[in-house]
């Protein structure tokens, strides 16, 4: 379990360092775009769009490792109050109602892209894609998601019976 | 689902509620909600579904692009040690002040404030270096701390502010607007830190003893601030004017205000792979954890509306006859309260879905509104006993300044807020003028 949750925490990385680089690259398509319109060019057209898909891919490519890091925000002024064992208790109820959430979407995901896929529905904008490119990454993401769900439960079990210290704001 | 607005309202409001405190991450909170919402309200299967496909458009949004790329140029200026110049740089700047040291602590988090897009950044910045030299030399733990937190909190007020534009995204007001809007009750708040500071040193000197400071030629003692603080000003101005002349939309300014610090850091020479990395990691953190909020959340409000709840919640509060004021003040009291629980994020995502309809009907300017909702949060940064600027001082704080000096500290600094609150609400031009003039 150790050995697979190391390997997982190794795909983590690779999709957080993506994720960066991609955040680098949006800034430069942006300045790119402003740059090439300021000197009279047509500019990058695409570059709303490409934009637009880098929020999303950062979104789905970092949102797994953050739930390692402990990094999703959330309120834990009702669970510091508890009884730690009770708080404890809640994490349990909390990860298995989030591995829930990851498997609808997992599944849902899969259907609306298949669905997609059969009907050959197309993205139109600047630029032209089958619509399932942009829907497939989501079932994908929530499948690292659960997984991680899991190791994040086994994590869990053999923690301190208290509630864990996470992120409590992004501001 | 036929059920009445009054059932819905609670079902979805008090059901995120429950899940928010249960400790489940923001994001999957609203996720659990939404799929018992999707499938009472959206027609069932039809509604699983359709949460899919919202949550992939969702931050598919180029009013949300922004948001990176301000919390990238604040984590430039952190990771390549420039941040450290500008605090010298202030400092040696201020010398016969009471108080001096807080002074610098105001001066300095307000130069950063306006190129950085993170509050917690700047708390733990100046938290982490400024509260060790002052407690060094005699500051009382309140003097020290409070102005620290309170400057931290003003951060999200004075652009570019990442919460600012999420915000104008999810509020639908304009986020240039929004963004210069928060700039003259950011540095009214500014002035009056230091006021009260000067005014409190003066009336009890030991709070905050007098400090040594080196004697420097006049051009050493500029030399700092004229190489690192101007031009780090310089590209807040060009940001904010390009975007309010409507040369570049808030995206483009943003683009090229991360893309102007770096190339700055270069220029000085503060600029490696590695702090470039560490800048965009930090930056992939906090946008994620915010946009995997919008994920999770976007199709909320949309469920809320679907159910009647918005509707009969506004109506409701319409039928109240109350005037547009009481009804501003009413919101704000929510706000202020809801501050004390919850995160900034979540505090946007309960409340919007209501109140823009009622910002609408009853014809509320939304940039007054929208800067008085920025007040807000920034309060509910410093509320004890969980603001979150508290918790991070706490953590960055020495073990001799307890968590009840911590609270002491910041209870001025909240009164100041409060008090700009009130003003605000009755003089509204503080916060539209800016933008009338600008935009």
């Amino acid at each position: 379990m150790a050995r697979l949750s190391r390997l997982i925490g190794r795909l983590l990385d690779l999709m957080m360092g993506l994720s960066c680089l991609l955040i680098l690259a949006m800034m430069l398509i942006i300045v790119a775009d402003v740059g090439l319109r300021n000197m009279g060019g047509r500019g990058l057209p695409w570059s709303n769009e490409i934009s637009e898909d880098i929020l999303y891919l950062v979104t789905l490519l970092a949102g797994p490792w953050l739930l390692r890091q402990s990094q999703h925000i959330r309120v834990d002024i009702l669970l510091r109050a508890l009884p730690p064992r009770v708080a404890w208790q809640l994490e349990w109820v909390s990860d298995l109602c989030g591995l829930a959430c990851c498997l609808y979407f997992v599944w849902y995901g899969w259907r609306v892209t298949a669905a997609s896929y059969a009907t050959g529905a197309v993205s139109i904008k600047t630029l032209i894609m089958p619509e399932w490119w942009l829907l497939v990454p989501l079932p994908i993401a929530f499948l690292v998601f659960s997984i991680e769900f899991v190791f994040r439960m086994h994590r869990l079990a053999a923690a301190e019976r208290a509630p864990r210290t996470e992120a409590v704001s992004a501001s | 689902m036929i059920m009445s607005w009054q059932m819905a309202a609670l079902l979805l409001l008090g059901g995120s509620t429950a899940f928010l405190f249960l400790g489940m991450p923001v994001a999957f909170s609203f996720i659990a909600i939404n799929i018992i919402g999707a499938f009472l309200f959206l027609g069932g299967e039809a509604g699983l579904a359709q949460i899919v496909r919202n949550s992939v458009v969702s931050v598919m949004n180029f009013s949300l692009t922004p948001i990176p790329l301000f919390i990238l140029m604040g984590e430039v200026l952190f990771h390549t040690g420039i941040a450290l110049k500008v605090i010298d740089g202030v400092e040696r700047l201020i010398r016969r002040v009471p108080g001096r040291l807080a002074v610098v602590a105001v001066v300095a988090g307000t130069v950063f404030s306006a190129i950085s897009g993170s509050t917690i950044a700047t708390t733990a910045m100046l938290g982490s270096l400024m509260l060790p030299l002052m407690l060094s030399r005699g500051y009382h733990p309140t003097m020290a701390a409070g102005p620290i937190m309170a400057i931290g909190a003003v951060d999200m007020l004075i652009p570019p502010s990442a919460l600012t534009v999420l915000l104008g995204s999810l509020s639908g007001i304009s986020i240039s607007k929004l963004l210069i809007g928060g700039i003259v009750p950011g540095l009214m708040l500014s002035v009056a830190f230091v006021a009260y500071i000067v005014v409190r040193a003066k009336l009890t000197p030991s709070l905050a003893p007098p400090t040594p400071f080196e004697q420097r030629s006049r051009w050493e003692s500029w030399r700092l601030f004229l190489v690192y603080a101007v031009p780090l000003v310089g590209i807040f101005a060009v940001v904010v004017g390009a975007m309010s002349a409507g040369i570049a939309t808030p995206t483009e300014s943003a683009a090229l205000g991360a893309f102007a610090t770096i190339i700055m850091a270069m220029l000085y020479r503060a600029m490696t792979i590695e702090a470039l990395m560490k800048a965009l990691k930090g930056t992939t953190v906090i946008s994620g954890m915010i946009l995997f909020i919008i994920l999770g959340a976007t199709t909320f409000s949309q469920i809320l509306s679907f159910s009647g709840a918005t509707e009969g919640l506004v109506s409701a509060i319409i039928g109240q006859g109350l005037s547009t004021f009481a009804v501003v003040a009413l919101m704000m009291a929510i706000l202020i309260f809801l501050g004390i629980f919850v995160d900034q994020v979540s505090m946007m995502l309960i409340t919007l879905p209501v109140f823009m309809p009622l910002v609408q009907k009853l014809g509320i300017d939304p940039i007054w509104f929208g800067v008085l909702f920025l007040i807000c949060m920034q309060l509910g940064l410093l509320l004890p006993p969980h603001g979150l600027l508290l918790m991070t001082m706490r953590g960055v704080a020495p073990p001799e300044v307890t968590m009840a000096d911590i609270f002491r500290a910041v209870v001025p600094y909240i009164l100041m807020s409060l008090l700009l609150l009130v003003l605000l609400l009755l003089v509204p031009s503080i916060a539209t003028w800016l933008p009338s003039v600008l935009g």
